[in-house]
C-alpha cells in the first residue's frame, strides 16, 4: 500500500482517525497531569496541527468556504441570479462557438481510423482544384505505396426516382468507400469492393437511412427490390446506418457505385475523360506508419510520372496537397479570417461579461466591509479572506458554467434541427468542449474574481481606479460589439433593399445537363435550338435565352480576381446569347448587344466600365490592358449582382457563347405571369426532346430567396450579438453606478442635509465616470475601425467606416449609459436623510 | 533538537517494543537524562507523518493505568528507515566531528 493510498484512507476515514488522535492526546494529558505537569495548549489547535500531516486540511477549508459562499449567495438572490445570468451568456456564447468549430473541424468522423484519412487535392502555385479526372485517381491508386487505399467520390445532378416530382440527391462513390470507412449497414449490405468493382456487375443502389424513412416509410422489404433512377432499373442492396457520416460532410439520399456511373448517366464519358479537369474527389488512407508528408512526396513523383501520360492535363509545378480528411469539414485557408472574427467577437462578449461582474463584485465588497472587518478582527488572515472571496467567485463561475453549457446545448439542438444536420452529429458536449468550457470559466473567474478579491482583501475596494478601468473596458468592448453588429445589419439591409439589377420574379431556369450525357457541341446546338423554339411556343413564355452559368442555381460560379489601380475587383464572367439581357431584365446602357456567337466582343457592367475607364467612353476599348487581349468592349450593361450578392468588388463581363460551350448551357425562360405552374410543362418539353435527359429546373426567385435567407441569418446573428452586448452593458453600468452611489451615501446625505441641491450633489458622483466612458468609447471606435477591415468582404456597399453604424452604436451606448445611470440615481434622490445619518 | 532528529528518536525508542504516545515522550525524556522534552505539539504531527509513510502502525492496547490507548509499533519499512537514518546520522556526526577536530 503506497503512501498515496494511506493518505486516501485518512481522507475517507477522517472522522475515525480524528477520534483516535483525540483519544491519544487526551491520554497524553491525563498522564502528564498525573505527573504534575500541566499543559495549557489549545487541544483543538494541537489536534489540527497533527492532522495537517495527513495533507487534507485544504479539503476541510474548501468545504467550509464553499458552505459559507453558498450561504452568502443564497442570502442575496438578486445578485446571484444576475451574476449567473451574465456569466452564462458570456460562457455560453463562447462554448457554442467552440462547439460548432469542434463539430466541424476538430471532431473526428465516426469512421474507422479517421486520423489516417487524407483529402487529396490538386495544387500548383497558380492553380488549385478540389476535383480531378477519374483516370488520374486510378493512376494514383495503382501506384501509390504510401496509401493503403484510395477512395473517390463524385457528385451528380439530382436524379428522378420512379415518377416522383422531387428529384433525389445522389453521389457516386468507389466501391471500397463504405468498407474503407468501416461502417455497417442498417439493413442489407453496402457496396462491396470486389463485387461492385466488376465492369459487368448488376446495377445497385444504397439508400441513406433518412431517405429510406421518408420515401419508403422505413419498409425493410425494399431490400432486393428494383427501383428506377432516371428510368434505369437498379436493385436496392441496403440502407446506411442511422448515424452514418460521409466524408467532407457528404450527405446524400442515395449512394451509387462510381463504376456504374456510365449506366445511370447515359453516354457520359467522365470515367475515361482526361481532357477536362474532371469531377471526382480523391481521398486516401495513409498506410501504416506513413505520414502525410511522406505521402505528398510520393504523390509528387507520381504526378510527374502522370504528366508524361497526359501532358496537357497536368499543370506546371503541380503537386497533390494532403489535408486531414477524417473531419466533417476540411479546413481551408480562406476560413481562417472567419474563425478569427467569430472568435474575437465572442471573446469580446466574455470580456464584457467579466468586466460587468467584476464591477458588481467590487460593489458588493463595499457592502460587505462590515462583515469582512469583523472576520479580520477575530483573527482571519488575509490569505484566508482572499481564499474565501475567490471561492465565492468559483462557486458563481461553476453555476455560470452549468447554465452556459445548458444554453449551448439548447442553442445547438435548435440550430441543428433548423439546418437539418446529419444524424451522427450530436449537440452533447464531448471532452474537448468540456475542457474548453472549464478553461474559459477559469479564465473568466480570474478576470472577474481575482482583482475584486485582492482589492477587497486589502480593503481597497473604495479605490476609484479599478472601478474606472472596469467601466472603461466594458464600454470599449460593448462599443466594438455594437459597431460590428451595426455594420453587419446595415450591410445586409443594403443588400436586401437595393435593386439587384435584374429580374427574377418571373423567370425559370432549365439545366438539361447535356454535357453529362456526352453531347457534342454540334448535337447540343441542335437540341438547344429545337428546345428554344418549343419553349417559345408555350403560352405565357415571353422570352428564352441561354447562359453558361447556372444563374441562381446549383453549380459553379466563375470569378476573375484582379486589381485596377491597386483596388481589388472581382469580375464575374458569363457567356450568353443576345436574348440574355432582355430575358434577365438587365438594361443595356450604352453601345450595342452581342451578336450570336460573336468572338472578341465583350459587354461590361457599368461598375467595371467606371473602374477601368473613369470618365472615358469604354466603347471600342480593349478589355485588358495587355498584348494578348483582343476583346473589344461593344456595350455597357447595368450592374447585375447575379452571382455575388454580397461581394463589394463585384463587376460583370459578358461574352457571346461560343459553339464549343453549347453542351454546358442553361436555358432561362421568362414568363408573363406566375412561373410556378409552368414547371411540369417545361419538364416534359425538355424530356420529350431526349428521354435520356433529366433536367434540373428551378425558379430564379427561390434561388434568390436562398441567397437572401443566408444574409438574413447573418443579420439575425449580428443583431442578437448586439442585443446581448447592450444587455450586458446595462447590467454592468447599473451595478457600478448603484455601487458608486451606495458607497457615498453618507457623504451625499450630509451634503444634502447641509443644503446642497440633490441634482448637483449627484452629478459629482457621476463625474468620475465621465472620463472612463469617453476613453472607452474612443478605444472602442479605434478597435472597431481596425477590426472591421476583416469584415470588409461581408459588407456589401457599406464602408467599414460607415458613419451611420458608428454614430448609431455610440448614440445607443450613450443612451443606455444614461438610462442605466438614472435607475440608481432615482433611489439616491429619494434618500431618507434621517435614517441614513442615524445609521451606525 | 535539530529538525528531523525527532523522527529518528521515535523510531529508535520504538525499536525495542511498541509504545503509546505518552510513553514515547517519556522514554525520550528519561533516556536523554531529562535533557530532551517532546511536547504534544511536535510528537503527534510527527507520529501522524510516520503513520502516513508506513514506518509505524497503531493498534489498540491497554495502558498501565488500565485505559484503552493506541500503541505504536515499527513496521518492516520502519526498521529499514531506522537503519538508514542511523547510518546517515553516524556518517554526518563523524564528518562533523572530523571537521571540529582538525579545523
Amino acid at each position: 500500500m503506497g503512501e498515496f493510498f494511506r493518505r486516501l484512507r485518512y481522507l475517507l476515514n477522517r472522522r475515525r482517525f480524528d477520534e483516535e488522535l483525540e483519544s491519544d492526546m487526551e491520554f497524553h494529558r491525563e498522564m502528564a497531569a498525573r505527573e504534575g505537569r500541566m499543559n495549557f495548549g489549545n487541544t483543538l489547535r494541537l489536534r489540527e496541527d497533527a492532522r495537517e500531516a495527513w495533507g487534507w486540511t485544504w479539503i476541510d477549508r474548501l468545504g467550509q468556504d464553499l458552505h459559507y459562499a453558498a450561504r452568502i449567495l443564497t442570502r442575496s438572490p438578486g445578485f446571484t441570479v444576475t451574476a449567473v445570468l451574465v456569466l452564462a451568456i458570456g460562457i455560453g456564447i463562447n462554448v457554442t462557438a467552440f462547439s460548432l468549430f469542434n463539430m466541424l473541424i476538430l471532431k473526428p468522423l465516426p469512421v474507422r481510423d479517421p486520423d489516417t484519412i487524407v483529402r487529396l487535392q490538386r495544387r500548383s502555385p497558380e492553380m488549385s482544384s478540389s476535383e480531378m479526372p477519374y483516370p488520374s485517381v486510378v493512376f494514383y491508386r495503382e501506384h501509390a505505396k504510401t496509401l493503403s487505399a484510395v477512395m473517390a467520390t463524385m457528385g451528380a445532378p439530382p436524379m428522378g426516382l420512379e415518377s416522383d416530382t422531387q428529384p433525389v440527391r445522389n453521389i457516386f462513390v468507389t466501391s471500397n468507400y463504405f468498407a474503407e470507412l468501416g461502417v455497417p449497414a442498417a439493413f442489407g449490405r453496402l457496396l462491396d469492393p470486389v463485387r461492385e468493382e466488376a465492369p459487368d456487375a448488376p446495377p445497385v443502389v444504397v439508400l441513406s437511412y433518412g431517405f429510406w424513412q421518408r420515401r419508403f416509410g422505413s419498409d425493410s422489404s425494399i431490400i432486393g427490390k428494383t427501383i428506377h433512377l432516371n428510368k434505369k432499373p437498379a436493385t436496392v442492396i441496403g440502407v446506411t446506418s442511422y448515424s452514418f457520416a460521409g466524408l467532407d460532410g457528404q450527405n446524400s439520399d442515395i449512394w451509387l457505385p462510381l463504376m456504374q456511373q456510365p449506366y445511370f448517366v447515359e453516354n457520359s464519358n467522365t470515367l475515361t475523360n482526361t481532357t477536362t479537369g474532371g469531377e471526382t474527389r480523391m481521398w486516401g488512407r495513409l498506410a501504416h506508419g506513413v505520414t502525410a508528408k511522406m505521402a505528398e512526396q510520393e504523390l509528387l513523383s507520381l504526378t510527374n510520372e502522370l504528366r508524361k501520360q497526359y501532358p496537357k492535363l497536368i499543370w506546371d509545378k503541380e503537386f497533390i496537397k494532403s489535408d486531414p480528411g477524417g473531419h466533417s469539414l476540411v479546413m481551408q485557408p480562406e476560413m481562417y479570417p472567419v474563425f478569427t472574427m467569430v472568435g474575437t467577437l465572442t471573446l469580446l462578449i466574455l470580456a464584457v461579461a467579466c468586466a460587468n461582474l467584476g464591477g458588481l463584485m467590487l460593489a458588493r465588497g463595499v457592502t460587505r466591509e462590515h462583515e469582512i472587518g469583523i472576520r479580520v478582527a477575530i483573527g482571519a488572515s488575509k490569505k484566508r479572506i482572499f481564499r474565501q472571496l475567490f471561492t465565492e467567485s468559483l462557486l458563481l463561475a461553476l453555476l455560470g458554467l452549468i447554465a452556459g453549457l445548458a444554453m449551448c446545448y439548447a442553442t445547438l439542438r435548435a440550430g441543428m434541427a433548423l439546418m437539418e444536420a446529419p444524424a451522427w452529429m450530436s449537440a452533447a458536449p464531448d471532452w474537448r468542449v468540456l475542457v474548453f468550457t472549464i478553461g474559459v470559466t477559469l479564465v473568466a473567474t480570474l478576470f472577474f474574481g481575482l482583482i475584486p478579491a485582492l482589492q477587497i482583501t486589502r480593503q481597497r475596494q473604495r479605490k476609484m481606479i479599478a472601478r474606472q478601468v472596469l467601466v472603461g473596458a466594458q464600454i470599449t468592448a460593448s462599443c466594438v460589439l455594437l459597431i460590428a453588429a451595426g455594420l453587419l445589419v446595415r450591410a445586409v439591409q443594403h443588400i436586401l433593399h437595393s435593386d439587384p439589377g435584374f429580374g427574377y420574379e418571373q423567370s425559370l431556369a432549365i439545366n438539361p445537363g447535356l454535357d453529362h450525357h456526352g453531347y457534342t457541341p454540334a448535337a447540343a446546338r441542335t437540341y438547344l435550338d429545337e428546345l428554344k423554339s418549343r419553349l417559345r411556343a408555350i403560352p405565357g413564355v415571353t422570352s428564352v435565352s441561354l447562359s453558361r452559368l447556372p444563374v441562381l442555381g446549383h453549380g459553379w460560379v466563375s470569378r476573375i480576381s484582379t486589381e485596377i489601380d491597386g483596388h481589388p475587383i472581382n469580375i464575374y464572367p458569363n457567356w450568353v446569347d443576345p436574348a440574355f439581357f432582355q430575358t434577365m431584365d438587365i438594361p443595356l446602357i450604352r453601345g450595342r448587344n452581342l451578336l450570336p456567337g460573336e468572338a472578341n466582343a465583350v459587354i461590361v457592367s457599368e461598375s467595371l466600365a467606371r473602374k477601368q475607364w473613369p470618365a472615358q467612353d469604354p466603347i471600342g476599348k480593349l478589355l485588358w490592358n495587355n498584348q494578348t487581349s483582343k476583346d473589344t468592349v461593344v456595350g455597357v450593361a447595368g450592374n447585375a449582382r447575379l452571382n455575388a450578392m454580397n461581394d463589394t468588388d463585384a463587376a460583370e463581363a459578358y461574352w457571346a457563347a461560343q459553339p464549343a460551350d453549347m453542351a454546358g448551357m442553361t436555358v432561362i425562360v421568362k414568363t408573363a405571369g406566375a412561373p410556378e405552374g409552368l414547371i411540369p410543362m417545361l419538364k416534359s418539353t425538355t424530356e420529350n426532346l431526349d428521354p435520356k435527359l433529366f433536367p434540373d429546373i428551378w425558379l430564379l426567385k427561390s434561388g434568390f430567396r436562398q441567397n437572401t435567407w443566408d444574409l438574413e441569418r447573418i443579420m439575425m446573428t449580428a443583431s442578437l450579438m448586439g442585443i446581448v452586448a447592450m444587455l450586458l452593458a446595462v447590467v454592468g453600468i447599473v451595478g457600478l453606478i448603484a455601487y458608486a452611489v451606495s458607497q457615498r451615501t453618507k457623504e451625499l446625505a450630509i451634503r444634502i442635509a447641509l443644503g446642497a441641491r440633490r441634482i448637483q450633489v449627484l452629478s459629482t458622483v457621476l463625474r468620475q465616470f465621465l472620463l472612463p466612458v469617453v476613453f472607452g468609447l474612443m478605444a472602442g471606435i479605434g478597435i472597431a475601425a481596425g477590426l472591421s477591415k476583416t469584415l470588409r468582404k461581408a459588407l456589401y456597399g457599406i464602408s467599414n467606416l460607415d458613419p451611420l453604424s458608428y454614430a448609431g452604436a455610440i448614440a445607443m451606448l450613450v443612451a443606455i449609459i444614461g438610462l442605466a445611470a438614472l435607475l440608481p440615481l432615482r433611489r439616491a434622490l429619494h434618500l431618507n436623510l434621517a435614517k441614513t445619518l442615524h445609521y451606525e | 533538537m535539530p529538525p528531523g532528529s525527532l523522527a529518528l528518536l521515535i523510531l529508535r525508542v520504538l525499536h525495542s517494543s511498541p509504545l503509546h504516545g505518552y510513553a514515547i515522550a517519556q522514554r525520550i525524556h528519561v533516556l536523554s537524562k531529562e535533557v530532551l522534552a517532546v511536547e504534544e505539539g511536535s510528537l503527534y504531527p510527527a507520529l501522524q507523518k510516520m503513520l502516513l509513510k508506513g514506518w509505524v502502525t497503531a493498534e489498540w492496547g491497554i495502558s498501565e493505568t488500565n485505559r484503552k490507548v493506541r500503541f505504536y509499533r515499527l513496521t518492516p519499512a520502519g526498521h529499514k528507515q531506522l537503519e538508514s537514518e542511523l547510518s546517515d546520522y553516524d556518517r554526518v556526526t563523524q564528518a562533523i566531528q572530523t571537521v571540529l577536530r582538525t579545523a
